[in-house]
């Protein structure tokens, strides 16, 4: 080596060859790396869209995941006001909790690093905690993939032009290996509970049937309900507006389960056998029901399983009410609400029929005979049209008509119906004529979709073939000479929006007029009560304010006696309030009796 | 793609005429075999057809039905065509063929075979412990080991989680549900 080599004295300067390069090692200044996007990292929450069903936490097989309760989320129907909470230190990040969340709420983040001192910063609450998560989301099921069974099992049922032809039943109901499969949808987060009027024991009667025991279901079921088969075919189910899985499916089918598990049992005997209640003895104390409707029924039941003496007093010469009288026979058969009324005479409760309180035997009676009193007489009256020519023959309330053909009497409706409103009863009134052969337009003020009538019942209808005009206001029936209904004029109307943000008005378009021949014309918006059995000084001390009984929270009226339920009281005029009210009522009277 | 699948599952048939094939959507076919048939099934794919990739063996616990169902999922480049092979095995005493032979890359899947799920292997001489340590109770992936007991009895539950509540019975305080003993067995 001599003592000055060129090249080794350049070399060094090679490297400049990289100069304005970019560099292949960190860059300068440092910047984060992003997660790649599919990273499970933290979870989010979006605390508006989660019901707090808790499914997530009863899922999470490392026990993560705690339900608390977070300030300004206010449990409602159909929210629990709990959400989840994170043990991240317990988390492995299978996302279980993720795919079996019924609202899709849930979801992981790709944020992973999150470094801190305190370990207690590592239980901390998704979508409260970090807010920004919902940026950065990697895996949800969003896109619907699931674990959670978002499809129903279809309810087999005659097909619509089939059905018309009779009063045969057309819903046919689960077999066995169906209720299995639909009630095994239910993730148990008794949401419903709350929703249902009577808090029936929802999650658990379907858990007992996913489970293959239809007799527990059953005696579940009938802790709190003496006329399941009834709710379970015709009930309004507003459970099911409230699960869980239905904010992103069908929903559970509970009523239809309900319906599985009280068929399983075919007689009264069998009902008896299975729930085998226990009945108390004889306490001496008397309690005396005014009406055999399903708040009276109810009542009556539960307070015979608690030794009372009970006495119905029933205008008909069947006992239901509404549920027997109202309800056409193909959506509720004879047969089963004989059934369960035979079960409930069974159990004791003693049913005086044709015999109408005020005309056969005085209130007065009831009242001094009794320990207390029961009134459960519903809403009997129907509202008329209030239009030119409603006396008119072929002119009646469709309630009557309902009532008419379910005691067999025989009732002339002609070829053409029209039905006025768009409830139930409106509807009921409109497929019962289409099975006596008759063609039936049902005239509605405002848009189909605003009809307060089940939908299945609408689409039932529809199926039948039953024509619908939405937006007409009739104003006049124009009979002939005889005096018979000779056709009907209505206005048409066009929806206005409330300025007050209520539900948009109908109003008459003049000069609409539109005129349609018929035979009959039946008026179906709605019925009031009929108090005029109350005589005397029980007509004062009794209240009625605004044509329903005052009551509080125990159903008792302004007589300490006298206790009231059904559509005579509450405002949501279905079956299964009334089914509640009986029972409270019940609970009050034993209380106030026997002190229990 | 259709013509490959139908060409493929012609070929299968012709020398397995027990094995039952479901096609998928896409690039995906199932063949449902006897397990005997693994082995020859496989070598036949990747010797005779071009699935010459093994991707996966998975693995599913069917309890009820008392079975191990192993899924050997193979992919051919040149055809693009993903093969799910699938065959069950008593979930008594489970014993299945060894494939080490025909991919090395399945000795380390048999091995978590034999230690999640604790299928065992013919002839298959393998280190005992693969990511567990000392594990004594019944294969942790079965699905009758209980895997939250698991887990409280091992890791213990940190403070400040007092406050949880359960959501049944937030709703029966607040709707004042009366829920009969008898019932809340079928309660979550």
């Amino acid at each position: 080596m001599s003592f000055f080599d060129l090249k080794d004295t350049l070399r060094p300067f090679t490297a400049l060859k990289q100069f304005g390069k970019k560099p292949h090692t960190i860059n300068y200044p440092e910047k984060t790396v992003e997660a790649s996007d599919r990273y499970r990292g933290l979870h989010y929450n979006d605390l508006d869209d989660c019901i707090g069903c808790g499914n997530c936490s009863t899922i999470c097989q490392n026990a993560a995941i705690d339900m608390i309760k977070i300030d300004g989320i206010e449990g409602k129907n159909g929210d629990s006001g709990l959400r989840p909470r994170v043990d991240n230190g317990r988390c492995c990040w299978c996302a279980l909790c993720v795919e079996v969340c019924p609202t899709g709420s849930l979801s992981l983040t790709k944020d992973y690093n999150y470094v801190t001192d305190d370990a207690d910063a590592f239980l901390w609450t998704p979508g409260v905690d970090n807010p920004d998560g919902k940026d950065r989301i990697s895996f949800s099921t969003a896109d619907g993939v699931s674990l959670n069974d978002f499809k129903r099992i279809p309810m087999p049922e005659l097909e619509g032009m089939e059905r018309v032809k009779s009063f045969a039943e057309a819903v046919i109901g689960y077999n066995e290996e169906q209720a299995r499969a639909e009630a095994s949808r239910c993730i148990s987060c008794a949401l419903c509970t709350e929703a249902c009027p009577d808090h029936m024991h929802i999650p658990e009667y379907i858990n007992a049937i996913a489970r293959g025991n239809d007799a527990d279901a059953l005696r579940i079921i009938y802790d709190n309900n003496p006329l399941p088969e009834m709710c379970g075919k015709v009930c309004t189910r507003r459970c099911e507006d409230v699960c869980a899985i239905a904010v992103r499916g069908e929903p559970v089918a509970i009523r239809w389960l309900k319906r599985y598990a009280t068929e399983t049992a075919l007689t009264s005997e069998i009902t008896r056998e299975i729930v085998n209640p226990e009945i108390k003895e004889p306490n001496g104390k008397k309690v005396g029901i005014v009406g055999a409707g399903p708040s009276g029924l109810t009542a009556a039941y539960y307070l015979a399983l608690r030794g009372f003496d009970v006495t119905i007093y029933e205008a008909n010469a069947k006992a239901g009410g509404m549920t027997m009288y109202g309800i056409p026979k193909y959506r509720l058969p004879l047969e089963s609400l004989d059934k369960q009324i035979e079960y409930i005479e069974k159990i004791g409760v003693n049913i005086k029929y044709n015999t109408k309180v005020g005309k056969d035997i005085s209130f007065e009676k009831i009242y001094k005979e009794n320990d207390a009193v029961f009134i459960g007489v519903g809403f009997p009256k129907a509202w008329t049209l209030g239009i030119d020519g409603e006396e008119s023959k072929g002119s009646m309330q469709a309630v009557n008509y309902l009532h008419m053909i379910n005691a067999d009497e025989n009732v002339e409706i002609g070829d053409k119906v029209a039905v006025i409103g768009g409830g139930n009863v409106a509807i009921d009134a409109a497929r019962v004529s289409a099975r006596f052969g008759a063609e039936v337009t049902i005239l509605y003020r405002r848009r189909i979709e605003d009809m307060p009538a089940d939908w299945e019942e609408i689409e039932g209808a529809e199926d039948e073939g039953i024509n619908m005009v939405p937006q007409a206001i009739p104003i006049k029936i124009h009979s002939d000479n005889k005096g018979n209904v000779k056709s009907i004029e209505y206005l048409l109307a066009e929806m206005v929006p409330d300025e007050r943000g209520g539900r948009p008005k109908p109003v008459a378009i003049e000069g609409s007029n539109t005129i349609m021949e018929v035979t009959a014309v039946m008026g179906a918006i709605g019925q009031q009560g009929d108090y005029s059995f109350l005589e005397g000084e029980y007509e004062e001390k009794i209240k009625v304010d605004r044509g329903r009984f005052a009551v509080n929270d125990d159903q008792q009226t302004s007589d300490p006696k006298v206790f009231a339920g059904g559509d005579a009281v509450n405002r949501t005029a279905d079956a299964i309030s009334a089914i509640a009210d009986g029972l409270r009522a019940c609970k009050a009277i034993d209380k106030m009796l026997v002190g229990n | 793609m259709k013509e490959i699948k139908s060409k493929l599952v012609e070929a299968i048939k012709a020398t397995y005429p027990e094995a039952t094939e479901k096609d998928y959507e896409g690039n995906r076919l199932d063949f449902y075999v006897n397990k005997q048939c693994v082995p020859s099934v496989l070598t036949y794919l990747k010797s005779g057809l071009g699935y010459i990739h093994l991707s996966h063996i998975a693995f599913v616990d069917w309890l009820e039905e008392g079975e191990f169902e192993l899924i050997y999922i193979v992919w051919s480049p040149s055809e693009k065509l993903k093969v799910f092979i699938r065959a069950r095995v008593e979930r008594e005493n489970p014993l299945m063929p060894n494939i080490e032979n025909i991919w090395r890359q399945a000795n380390t899947y048999q091995r978590e075979a034999r230690e999640m799920y604790g299928i065992q292997f013919e002839s298959f001489d393998a280190p005992q412990d693969l990511m567990l340590e000392d594990w004594e109770d019944i294969p942790p992936m079965r699905r009758d080991f209980d895997t939250e007991a698991y887990a409280n009895k091992t890791y213990f539950h940190r403070s400040g989680r007092e406050d949880a509540l359960d959501v049944r019975e937030a709703i029966i305080e607040r709707s004042r549900e009366e829920i009969p003993d008898f019932a809340k067995k079928y309660s979550r």
